[in-house]
């Protein structure tokens, strides 16, 4: 049963093709077990995790303070039929774990629709977003390269992780480097100076003083 | 036919399966906006202290939160880049490297924050269409299914606000196929629409959405108005709250005073205090049952003789209809009543129980001691842990006079309302 007692709700999403082990994933991260059935999604679902997260500086430092967050986890159906209702839920979201099948070069391939998809329904023009490889423990079947998806992951200036639902590798760092983005955010967005201050009166001699602070793309 | 049968069955499985997850991201919602209510609460609270104490004499100047006076050298105070009001140094604080704030602005900072609204805001800058900001993808089509699901059942009785163009569709319907698209259809075709209306600019759905964008001020807008008053140092928090009413009083007061016309007479203390309340269904008799439990820690209502005779009074809305009152309870702030009053099954599905609670004075003249707003739809009967008494704090009261923020609480009920119709017209369009 979930309570109140929580100091952020933290609205996260995991998308990409059907197979590629969303569903597993999110299994894995929460419950700590692996599924090796393949159960389709029937359009959406979601899991949800309590995590204590401790505030870092820009430095990477940690502040001490720590949070309860909240975590939902979306979970999409990767197949089209599911699609128009699947991304409609892009734009509740406040951060996304785009993932591809390390043993499929297609759904590597689909991992530019994907981010176009997410640039069209996600809630900014430039959301946080996690790249995830998966099912690392096949080895012997691997069909993408790191270096490949590196390449890509750059291109697009997010982060990426070779993850096995499997074993669990990797699985925890990629949520938390995605919190750790949308936890970042936050604070921007609400820190940046608003577009249409006012300026002729007493507040903004302060102001004008003041650096201008790295403002929020989105 | 046998394989026609079985897509079908499989279909209606899996908009159950669907709705089951809309279900649970309800209940979780219903959690989340009571969390942000009470947030928000407190930070009204903390605002309100700044304003109350302000038996400030003219001329002097004065820390717009402590009241503290300013001197013209030292301590002199420094203006607030949120709110441009003259700060002392003991109400700063410092965030990050943005430099200081005062202490109200730095809550309303982390109420931003922590309430998820920065993110409403982004999302808002991206959709401009005049869509309620608020609600999820997911909240728009549960409504989608309890609205359709309930119209199977008993043809609604439209409310006097609604359009014929609707009335016509509804009469239509009842004569119609009977719902039997698959989900697929209906979502895609749903899901078209919800885009279909975000990209849309200029539309009669405008107007009737206006009002939402009043509905919860975002906080720089707030600021913006007690800019323009006086920033020196007698302006206090006293003159916020009317700026803000002057501001934001013209969208919702229509809509208030329908909702609430004995809310305009009233006296108003301090609001202290829980309401414990039980929400329960009882499918036998088709009513909703809700125990008032008790309350406790309530503020007096009569202050000066520190007196309290309290009762509670329930609604359902939207309908308003079934107004239902406790006992009144003599002389205490803690009062048990264990009365369970019931509500009959309604046109309309229930969306909101609103509990205020009231202290009976002389000559019938009642003080207002806070209320509770609880979201129902979407609450899950059935389920056990939702069945339980729970503690609900106290709100102060959806003022016209009052702030942004708690005030429009009620505006909202009615554009929950206007709006589930509306998108219940859109839906029988594409059906
Ligand atoms: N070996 C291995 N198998 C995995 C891994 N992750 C997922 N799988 C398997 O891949 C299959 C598909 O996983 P799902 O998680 O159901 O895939 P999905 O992305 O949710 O698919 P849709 O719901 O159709 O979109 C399942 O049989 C999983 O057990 C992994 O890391 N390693
Ligand atoms: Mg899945
Ligand atoms: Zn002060
Ligand atoms: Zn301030």
């Amino acid at each position: 049963m979930t309570d109140g007692d929580y100091d952020y709700l933290i609205k996260l999403l995991a998308l990409g093709d059907s197979g590629v082990g969303k569903t597993t994933f999110l299994y894995r991260y929460t419950d700590n077990k692996f599924n090796p059935k393949f159960i389709t999604t029937v359009g959406i679902d979601f899991r949800e995790k309590r995590v204590v997260y401790t505030a870092s500086n820009a430095n990477g430092t940690t502040t001490g303070k720590t949070f309860k967050v909240h975590l939902q986890l979306w979970d999409t159906a990767g197949q089209e039929r599911f699609r128009s209702l699947t991304t409609a839920f892009f734009r509740d979201a406040m951060g996304f774990l785009l993932m591809f099948d390390l043993t499929s070069q297609q759904s590597f391939l689909n991992v530019r629709n994907w981010m176009s998809q997410l640039q069209a329904n996600a809630y900014c023009e430039n959301p946080d977003i996690v790249l995830v490889g998966n099912k690392a423990d096949l080895a012997d079947q691997r069909e993408v390269q790191e270096k490949q998806a590196k390449e890509l992951a750059d291109k697009y200036g997010i982060p990426y992780f070779e993850t096995s639902a499997a074993t669990g590798v990797e699985v925890d760092k990629a949520v938390i480097t995605l919190l750790d983005l949308v936890m970042k955010r936050m604070e921007q967005c609400v820190d940046k100076p608003p577009a249409d201050t006012a300026s002729g009166n007493g507040a903004t001699k302060l102001g004008d003083a003041q650096p201008n602070e790295k403002k929020c793309a989105c | 036919c046998c394989s026609e049968m079985d897509l079908s069955l499989l279909q209606a499985l899996e908009r159950e399966r669907i709705l089951e997850v809309l279900r649970r991201d309800k209940q979780l919602r219903i959690i989340e906006e009571d969390r942000i209510r009470r947030m928000k609460c407190e930070l009204q609270e903390l605002r309100r202290r700044g304003a109350k104490n302000s038996a400030r004499q003219y001329g002097e100047r004065t820390c717009a939160r402590c009241q503290r006076p300013l001197r013209k050298l030292w301590n002199s105070g420094a203006v607030c880049r949120g709110c441009s009001h003259r700060i002392c140094s003991k109400c700063r604080v410092g965030v990050g490297t943005v430099g200081w704030k005062c202490t109200v602005c730095h809550a309303y900072r982390d109420v931003k924050i922590r309430s998820g609204d920065w993110f409403l805001e982004e999302k808002a800058k991206k959709f401009t269409a005049k869509t309620d900001k608020h609600e999820t993808v997911g909240e728009t089509l549960l409504k989608t299914y309890n609205v359709l699901s309930h119209i199977s059942v008993v043809p609604p009785t439209p409310p006097p606000h609604l359009d014929y163009q609707f009335l016509n569709r509804s009469g239509d319907l009842k004569h119609s196929k009977p719902l039997n698209k698959s989900v697929e259809n209906l979502m895609v075709s749903f899901t078209s629409h919800i885009r279909s209306k975000l990209s849309q600019n200029a539309s009669s759905h405008e107007l009737k959405c206006e009002h939402v964008n009043t509905d919860r001020p975002s906080l720089p807008n707030l600021f913006k108005k007690s800019k323009d008053s006086d920033q020196e140092g007698s302006s206090t928090g006293a003159e916020e709250e009317t700026s803000f009413s002057s501001e934001y009083s013209g969208g919702w007061r229509g809509s208030t005073s329908s909702i609430s016309t004995d809310c305009g007479l009233f006296e108003s203390t301090s609001v202290t205090g829980e309401l414990e309340l039980r929400l329960a269904y009882n499918t036998k008799t088709s009513c909703l049952e809700i125990t008032v439990g008790a309350c406790r820690n309530l503020s007096y209502g009569d202050t000066k003789k520190r007196k309290c005779q309290p009762y509670i009074k329930l609604y359902v809305l939207p309908e308003k209809s079934g107004k239902m009152k406790t006992s009144v309870k003599k002389n205490t702030t803690d009062p048990v009543y264990n009365e369970v009053l019931k509500v009959k099954r309604q046109r309309f599905l229930p969306t909101r129980l609103q509990a205020t609670v009231w202290h009976t004075g002389t000559l019938k003249r009642k003080v207002f001691l806070g209320e509770v707003l609880i979201p129902l739809d979407g609450w899950r009967f059935e389920d056990m842990d939702s069945q339980r008494f729970n503690w609900y704090p106290l709100c102060p009261k959806v003022k016209q006079k009052d702030s942004g923020l708690e005030s429009t609480m009620s505006a909202y009920l009615i554009l929950g309302f206007t709006h589930k119709f509306d998108q219940r017209s859109m839906v029988l369009v594409s059906v």
